[in-house]
């Protein structure tokens, strides 16, 4: 399909670059880039990608917010590229900066895997309260019930909030908003019975404890997950679990030693 | 499914439930305190002069219940403060973390039990 | 794969006071507010504790314009933190499910602001009650 509106206008575009075999430190380099009213920065990239200069490197994929994979600073702020419109940025030039907070690898490409180890520390699958055999049927839910974790089940693991926590940005081995978010989605599931589990897998200065409630995360997520609520009502549940745990039968945390 | 290793428990909680609760007492009646001691008793103002002097004032220090209101008030007043200023110095890194939890929460223990001591001296 | 040379950028240490971070650290600030003002009411204490006429050193301190001009920007300080704490507040809390669909922090902001003006205004009446019945 060709483009539908010709590319009139030309827009600066000022990229951190970084090539880690020639480049002690990162350094901008800016591209006059030419454009249309409906292009989003991404697209911007592409086009320097394919017509200027080859070797600028840069994650993306579904191109329409739901992959997470295009997540960079634009103008000082964490956002998807594919989201990003020139429109609402022209005609000042626009600055492009891998996300904060995370070590890059090169350009505009970041360290992932200690998000991912995030992910997958925190139990991110159903433990079910009450386990059923298929025979038995399903699992069944109420709107209301389901209401309860949704948001935080549409997180698209894009890591713009963990560049807008500061305290992430100040402390790498603090879990953070999104992993926060996925442990909410499973802890809040009326099907599942690990809650304890994850709790005590949060309770230590790089669970929720590291965070301030700033709440800039809740604003950068492109998503409305809400990651800020997921952290904070878990700074309740491990505040009030750090008594109760006394009171509490021995036998509870499945498996785990009290 | 193996569990993994739980990490440490922090401390965190403790002074977060306090930060909390003084928290929601100064939201609830923080205005009002101010107003009333710092702006209508001193000037008189829809309260009797008399009721701020060393009399009334005595008479509730004295008082158990006015004894409990004053230890909360003050106590998780200072609580509630001390968490907020060690966070706040910690993003600035204004210092190595036992000098800044000394600064806050020892200060802030000092003077609950300053406060203490000074509500039983009053006697009943 | 090609070599790996992971580039660590440091934090700015001033990250507190650029955007988006100020409006946060303001609102932690009004804590010192909340602190300042329990030490005025030591100083209270202290002066109670110490007899008759240190009290009424420190009573004519209130009545001075100094103390007045403090205790109004406290109460800014402490205005801005009741605002700012009923805004934080419902991230603590569980999503309420209301009639099927979740209610809006914003909803549970207002609610709190407004239980706390209300009982700013009681304490206030109860005690100017008191004072006239006595």
């Amino acid at each position: 399909m060709s483009d539908v509106m010709e590319r009139t206008k030309t827009i600066e575009l000022r990229v951190l670059r970084y090539r880690p075999v020639s480049d002690q430190q990162p350094v901008f380099q800016a591209y006059q880039v030419p454009y249309s009213d409906d292009m989003s920065v991404l697209q911007l990239l592409q086009s320097i990608k394919d017509t200027q200069d080859g070797t600028l490197s840069f994650r993306w994929s579904c191109r329409m917010a739901i992959c997470g994979s295009c997540g960079m600073m634009i103008n000082g702020d964490p956002r998807l590229a594919c989201n990003t419109f020139v429109r609402d940025l022209a005609p000042n030039p626009i600055t492009v900066e891998p996300l904060r907070n995370f070590p890059i690898e090169r350009d505009l490409v970041v360290t992932v895997s200690d998000f991912v180890k995030k992910i997958e520390s925190i139990y991110p699958y159903i433990i079910p309260k009450t386990p059923k055999s298929i025979e038995a049927g399903e699992y069944l839910q109420t709107p209301a019930q389901m209401a309860a974790y949704e948001s935080f089940s549409d997180c698209i693991n894009c890591m713009l909030c963990y560049a807008a926590c500061p305290q992430f940005g100040a402390n790498p081995d603090f879990i953070g908003p999104g992993a926060m978010a996925l442990l909410q989605r499973y802890n809040g599931d009326s099907r599942d019975g690990g809650q304890q589990l994850r709790l005590d897998s949060i309770a230590g200065e790089d669970g929720v404890w590291s965070c301030t409630a700033v709440g800039v995360c809740s604003d950068a997520c492109p998503k409305q997950v809400d990651p800020a609520n997921a952290v904070n009502q878990n700074k309740t549940k491990s505040a009030l679990d750090f008594f109760l745990r006394f009171i509490r039968p021995k036998a509870q945390a499945a498996g785990a030693k009290s | 499914m193996t569990p993994r290793p739980v990490p440490k428990r922090s401390m965190s909680p403790v002074f977060w439930l306090m930060f909390g609760a003084g928290g929601m007492l100064s939201a609830l009646f923080g205005p009002a305190l101010i107003i009333l001691t710092g702006i209508m008793l001193p000037l008189g103002l829809g309260v009797p002069g008399r009721f701020g002097d060393y009399g009334h004032a005595l008479r509730f220090a004295q008082n158990p219940l006015g004894k409990l209101v004053v230890l909360a008030v003050i106590a998780l007043f200072f609580w509630h403060g001390a968490e907020r200023i060690f966070l706040t110095l910690k993003d600035m890194r204004a210092g190595a973390l036992p000098v800044l939890r000394l600064a806050t929460y020892g200060v802030a223990a000092i003077l609950t039990l300053l406060t203490l001591a000074l509500l039983l001296e009053i006697g009943f | 794969m090609s070599e790996r040379r992971p580039y660590v950028r440091a934090q700015p240490r001033d990250w507190w006071a650029r955007k988006p971070y100020l409006g946060y650290t303001l609102r932690e600030l009004t804590g010192a507010g909340v602190a300042l003002y329990g030490g005025i009411l030591l100083a209270g204490l202290i002066s109670l504790a110490r007899g008759p006429d240190a009290f009424e050193g420190f009573r004519s301190f209130l009545s001075s314009r100094l103390s007045l001009l403090i205790h109004l920007l406290l109460l800014a300080v402490m205005i801005w933190h009741v605002v700012t704490w009923f805004q934080t507040m419902p991230k603590t809390m569980p999503k309420l499910i209301a009639g099927g669909q979740h209610v809006p922090q914003q909803k549970l902001t207002v609610a709190g602001v407004a239980l706390a003006a209300l009982c700013s205004v009681a304490l206030i009446v109860l005690v100017v009650a008191v004072g006239a019945l006595s």
